[in-house]
């Protein structure tokens, strides 16, 4: 090809194609950018909610070879910066974790008794220990901080607190337990007396003065042994100090409620009843101090929680969960401080158990002799205590133990609860306190809000949406649609005040006019069209077609007028309550409701938000089924008046089924924005996450249930990533019903293309 | 409808029947009607409380009968403005055996809170004996408490002179008397708010200097700064209560409806009216002022009281900012998307995912606005600049640069589609026209189709500013607050406080309906407030409307 020289002037300037490539670039960037960050929103989100679904992760960090000794037991303090090793005589071995790792510094109790049996209370940093002489000693574990160079330091200093003699003199105490509720302190011991197991108790009472706790004075004694069928095997106290369990060693459970001034035995039960061997491993409290771990002979793990079953009367001691076994006999347990986990474990397996979802969120098998084994106060660290003198310190991370694919969309049987059920109830009142995560009361509320808005909205907008695109004159179109435009742009604060506030005390007295107007409206326009039709055309023909809806306004205003009067008679004649007081009858819907469905008639109901919310949605619905309906090429129903068919007809048969596709993408994104509306649900529902979709109550809503809590949600906490999940899950929720709709509108563009 | 079709359904000798399903016509139109009275009767009711809200009504004196059980304070004299007269509900009428019982009883709003305590009564309306409107009667509009409804007596002057309200001189002399209180008002306020406050400010300042700089001579000349500002507070904290006790030096004196004589602070009123005495034209005049007080004023006792100057002014400084932030990204999008993009899967996906986006809830905004722009962005921000002042954050907590950017997420694909329109609207021709003339394209797009797609462009940015003024949820995550302190715009360097947290209508609405202590006296300003906020959006929703239209006929009427 030759080249040929352009002449000059049909050169583009330079500066022309720099500034062209550039804007190019930037056009191209900038859009690729705003792209890339609109959609990131939900990377964003999904990468907040991942940890919430991550196993723990557990590290072997430390481990510390102790001096020889016989080490019981291993405790640790509540910051997790001196654990410490104890033995039988009262020598303390604490290990230094923060300055000087793996520092040891010795402690001996002064008095050098050797004891029988070490209780230790890690929540209260107490010991407890039986002596060879039938006595208790209560060791306290006194923390100090000390600033030194702005550097903190921990020390400690046990120190025998308060002795007691609890069993017969002479007799070594072989098992202790100890429960305090502040003001009344529990104690019971085991001695072996001439073959027999004794089974003793004291109740101490701890006056209080103004100078802070005053006197601790020996209040009752008590004795188990005649009350208990068996040999007695062994004794379990929760720290609040009110429940005391006995097992026996046939596998019995005996169940004392501790009162001040007595012990009352309430309940016998065989935890593992329908096994062969019923025999009790063991037995330890959960933390809170009302369910019972217990493990069988042949590893089997299960928990009982005090309730009240179904169908009775008092609490009892009740079969809730079963985890998995163990494959040998028990060796260890450790209670988590702050939530329901624990840990249990066999000689060389050792595993993390979340008693809520009974799941095992950690296990391992170990190539030593485990002995014993704690979690620490801020379940960030595992302390084992193995058989050839080892301390090793396992780091824990779990910031979310709570949660779980099963804490959100299964039944769960929360502490206490007589059943399993779905539950939202992320905050309570005490440390103990469990949140309960359900998502399903959340969707089922939603769901609710929005079915009963669909209820009411898709009917009057589909009719509105026809009755505009096929039969109104073209004048008022194009007042109508701006009109409904409006409709759309009210915000839904100045829609959920109005429900709230101005209608929802309107509804509550007008519930009977509100459902004949339903009833009246449709069939008194019918009535009217079919007398309408008789009328001698002479009459009607200076109406012209297209304006039906402005005489219509007439026959709305004379449906109100006669079901406002026939109201109250329908109300008396079917809704009657009668005073059993007065015997006087009164009529009144919502009395008789809530006396006739046992459900009360709360003010802001389902009823309510369906209607202000379902006015909401109606724009939406409207203005795309119209467009749908109104783009139906015109050669169609042409066609169809051309062979005869009247408007109606046309309408039904022809223009409906060929826009179908249309009205149902408009049903659709209705439905998908109901759903994630906040604001009216917010203020017209009552907020309370029940389970049901009954007409007169309220609901919680994912979308106001985010609003409500995540203001108060600590940054990264489970229940902040928990609010996450429930934004993605509308956003996922939304984003299907979107792209279903959007796919419906493309389809049938193309349609009305070909046709 | 064509000529044709309507000429033969109007002539009578084709139609002896009436078409088939037409009565299905007639139900559909009950659809339309249904919606067109629901809309008119939510506007008109939000209009008709709204204003009336503002309007000055006539204060009744009521006595009761003798035997009725109800009375304030044991007298059966009382009065006050009578807000609604409503049916009771059958269960209350049958529960009393009162033969005098009416079935109608009457809310009266009896203002004076600080005595009764309360400011709404109900009366039987059938225990009423006799009803009169006392030329006298006063309606103050005090500090706190609501307002005052009873006699005017005397006002005390100093603490000896007393000036009878029956003497000639009253009327001149309490007026004047309550300007002055006013002006002095106005001076407290600038006192405190803006000359001690600017104190502060640098106290705040010299105090964080001092706490990262470790020379010890700057120490000093930063101590010894303090030690002046401090006194210069002093001096005008010393000004300020000295005004303040003039305030308090006049008083006057009042009879309640109910006999009791009460004395008040002239300090205390801010405004006063005679209802009963004023015209129809005098009570227009106070109908409009009352209006422009409630735009100018701030808000009083928790909200309930007073104006919405700053939420009015939030709310504008929020859409504005986020105007300013979406206008660009969004009209960027579009032309590339429209434009540069390649058409293929790729483009149709995003633009099917930017559609969905536009029906995302907003409270998902929110939720991505707190984690992301509070927390991530505005805690980084923190650190690296403002680390001085942690842990109170700055940037780290809600604010109105975050509430405007969350909010420019939520309305961009309101702009990006309503752009991209715009330009599909553009003519083929002309387009083609510029290329043909030699134009490279950005030449095209930026003399030809932008300038002829603006309409489209406006509108989009139009609605989206409508959007973004009425929604509410995402803000309640990100930054709105029920009272905030100052303004996010104001005289002080660096004038924009961007980091600042905002009153909003649309919040301050939910706020006062659902959190104020008294949800019945702030019904009349949440229907006012309400009023304002549909104002803004049915207006700037029309604008866009009539945007569209004309831009509509234009390409229609152009031959091309």
């Amino acid at each position: 090809m030759v080249k040929k020289k352009i002449e000059n002037r049909y050169h583009t300037a330079r500066q022309v194609i720099l500034v062209d490539s550039f804007m190019g670039k930037l056009i191209r960037f900038g859009g690729i950018c705003v792209v890339a960050i609109v959609f990131s929103i939900f990377i964003f989100i999904f990468f907040q909610t991942l940890p919430l679904f991550q196993k723990p992760e557990i590290s072997e960090d430390i481990v510390i070879d102790l001096p020889a000794g016989e080490y019981e037991l291993v405790g640790l303090d509540e910051w997790s910066e001196l654990p410490f090793v104890l033995d039988r005589k009262g020598n303390f071995r604490f290990v230094d974790l923060e300055h000087n790792i793996g520092n040891i510094s010795n402690f001996s109790l002064a008095d050098g008794d050797t004891f029988s049996t070490i209780n230790y209370n890690q929540n209260r940093q107490e010991l407890i220990c039986g002596t060879n002489d039938g006595a208790v000693k209560i060791v306290k574990l006194n923390y100090d901080e000390q600033f030194d160079n702005n550097i903190r330091k921990l020390s400690v200093k046990p120190k025998v607190d308060s002795n007691y003699q609890i069993g017969r003199q002479g007799f070594p105490i072989h098992m202790i337990e100890y429960g305090d509720s502040g003001k009344n302190k529990f104690i019971a011991a085991m001695q072996e007396i001439d073959g027999q197991q004794e089974v003793s108790a004291i109740s101490l009472s701890q006056k209080k003065t103004l100078f802070g706790a005053g006197k601790i004075s020996i209040r009752n004694r008590y004795k188990f042994n005649d009350q208990i069928d068996g040999t007695p095997d062994k004794i379990r106290i929760n720290s609040q100090g009110d429940i005391l369990v006995i097992t026996t060693l046939s596998g019995d459970v005996y169940y004392f409620k501790i009162n001040p001034n007595s012990c009352d035995l309430m309940q016998v039960f065989q935890p593992f009843q329908d096994l062969s061997n019923s025999e009790i491993d063991s037995i330890n409290f959960l933390f809170g101090g009302v369910s019972l771990v217990f493990t069988s002979k042949t590893g089997e793990n299960r928990i009982y929680s005090l309730l009240v079953p179904e169908f009775e009367s008092s609490r009892i001691f009740y079969h809730t969960k079963s985890l998995n076994s163990l494959s040998d006999r028990f060796q260890f347990y450790a209670q988590s401080l702050r939530n329901k986990l624990f840990l249990l474990g066999t000689k060389n397996y050792i595993s993390l158990r979340y008693a809520t979802t009974e799941e095992i969120r950690w296990e391992s098998q170990v190539n030593y002799q485990i002995k014993d084994a704690k979690i620490s106060a801020k379940y960030d660290k595992i302390l084992v205590l193995d058989d050839s003198n080892k301390l090793r310190i396992l780091t824990l991370s779990d910031p979310h133990p709570e949660a779980s694919f099963q804490a959100y969309f299964s039944k769960i049987w929360y502490e206490g609860a007589s059943f399993p059920k779905y539950e939202w109830q992320s905050t309570g009142g005490t440390d103990e306190y469990e949140p309960k995560m359900s998502m399903i009361p959340l969707i089922c509320g939603t769901l609710k809000g929005t079915f009963y808005a669909m209820i009411f909205a898709s009917p009057i907008a589909l009719l509105a949406a026809i009755y505009t695109s096929q039969f109104l004159s073209f004048r008022y179109r194009a007042i109508i649609k701006p009109t409904m435009e409006i409709m759309a742009s009210l915000p839904s604060v100045v829609l959920g005040f109005l429900a709230a506030l101005w209608l929802a005390p309107v509804f509550e007295k007008n519930i009977i006019f509100l459902f004949l107007t339903m009833i009246i409206l449709p069939v008194s326009t019918l009535l009217f069209a079919w007398v309408w039709s008789l009328l001698p055309t002479s009459l009607t023909k200076n109406c012209h077609i297209g304006y039906e809806y402005l005489i219509l306004f007439f026959v709305i205003f004379a449906g109100g007028v006669l079901s406002w009067y026939i109201s109250p008679i329908v109300e008396s004649s079917f809704f009657s309550v009668r005073n059993p007081g007065t015997n006087e009858t009164a009529a009144n819907f919502t009395l008789w409701y809530s006396q006739n469905s046992g459900v009360p008639f709360e003010q802001r109901n389902a009823i309510l938000v369906g209607f202000i919310m379902g006015f909401a949605v109606i724009p939406i619905i409207f203005s795309i089924s119209e467009d749908a309906l109104t783009n139906v090429p015109k050669n169609l129903t042409s066609a169809s008046m051309a062979l005869g068919a009247s408007r109606w007809q046309t309408c039904f048969n022809i223009v409906i089924p060929t826009a179908s596709a249309g009205i149902f993408s408009g049903l659709i994104i209705g439905f998908g924005r109901a759903i994630g509306e906040t604001m009216i649900v917010l203020m017209a529902t009552g907020n309370t996450p029940v389970m049901n979709f009954d007409m007169f109550s309220g609901m919680r809503t994912l979308s106001a249930n985010i609003a409500v809590e995540l203001p108060e949600a600590p940054y990264k906490g489970t229940l902040y990533r928990t609010l996450f999940f429930s934004a993605m899950i509308l956003f996922i929720f939304t984003f299907i019903l979107n792209t279903i709709a959007e796919v419906l509108r493309q389809y049938l563009r193309k349609k009305y293309k070909t046709i | 409808m064509t000529d044709i079709d309507r000429n033969l359904i109007n002539s009578e000798s084709v139609l002896k029947k009436p078409p088939k399903g037409d009565c299905y016509i007639w139900l559909s139109g009950l659809g339309l009607s249904l919606c067109l009275l629901m809309v008119f009767f939510i506007i008109g009711l939000i209009v008709w409380e709204g204003t009336r809200a503002f309007w000055i009504k006539d204060i009744v004196q009521i006595t009761l009968n003798q035997d009725s059980q109800t009375h304030i304070d044991g007298s059966k004299i009382l009065g006050g403005e009578i807000v609604l007269k409503q049916q009771k509900s059958i269960a209350e009428v049958k529960k009393s055996g009162d033969p005098n019982e009416s079935n109608m009883e009457w809310q009266l709003y009896v203002g004076n809170k600080d005595h009764y305590g309360f400011s709404f009564f109900y009366i039987d309306a059938g225990d009423i004996k006799t009803i009169t409107k006392p030329g006298q009667l006063i309606k103050i509009e005090r500090e706190e408490y609501g307002n005052l409804i009873g006699y005017p007596e005397k006002i005390i002057i100093d603490n000896d002179t007393a000036i009878d309200s029956d003497s000639s001189i009253f009327e001149g002399q309490f007026s004047t008397l309550v300007n002055e209180v006013a002006d002095r008002r106005d001076e407290i306020k600038k006192l405190e708010k803006a000359e001690i406050g600017k104190i502060n400010r640098k106290i705040k300042s010299f105090q964080l200097q001092k706490r990262t700089t470790d020379d010890p001579d700057s120490l000093k000349g930063l101590e010894e700064k303090l030690k002046s500002l401090q006194k210069e507070y002093e001096q005008l904290a010393e000004r300020a209560s000295r005004l303040r006790q003039t305030q308090n030096s006049h008083k006057l004196q009042c009879r309640l409806i109910t006999g009791k004589r009460i004395i008040i602070p002239l300090g205390s009123i801010i405004n006063y009216h005679y209802p009963n005495q004023m015209s129809i034209s005098d009570k227009l005049f106070g109908f409009f002022q009352n209006i422009s007080n409630f735009i100018v004023s701030n808000p009083r006792e928790a909200n309930t009281e007073g104006g919405i100057f700053p939420s009015i002014f939030g709310t504008f400084i929020m859409t504005l900012v986020m105007t300013l932030i979406v206008t660009p990204f969004g009209i960027i999008t579009a032309i590339y998307l429209h434009e540069y993009a390649s058409k293929g899967v790729w483009v149709r996906l995003v633009r099917i995912g930017v559609n969905n986006l536009a029906g995302v809830p907003s409270i998902v905004f929110g939720v991505f606005g707190l984690g992301f722009f509070v927390y991530f962005l505005g805690g980084s921000i923190d650190k690296l600049f403002f680390s001085e002042s942690l842990p109170t954050p700055t940037f780290g907590t809600g604010g109105i640069l975050w509430a405007s950017l969350t909010l420019a997420l939520l309305t961009v694909p309101i702009v990006i589609v309503a752009t991209e329109e715009g330009l599909s609207a553009v003519p083929r021709g002309l387009r083609e026209a510029g290329l043909a003339c030699g134009a490279s394209k950005w030449q095209c797009l930026y003399r030809i189709v932008l300038p002829a797609s603006v309409p489209g462009i406006l509108t989009g940015v139009i609605l989206a500013m409508a959007r973004g003024a009425g929604e509410v949820a995402p803000l309640m995550l990100v930054g709105v607050v029920k009272l905030a302190p100052s303004l996010p715009v104001d005289g002080i360097y660096p004038f924009f406080h961007l980091d600042q947290k905002f009153m909003h209508l649309g919040f301050h609405i939910y706020d006062l309906g659902f959190q104020s202590p008294d949800s019945e006296a702030a019904k009349p300003m949440v229907f006012a407030t309400t009023l304002f906020l549909i104002l803004l959006v049915v207006i700037l929703n029309l604008t866009a409307v009539t945007v569209r239209e004309k831009l509509r006929k234009k390409y229609s009427m152009s031959a091309i």
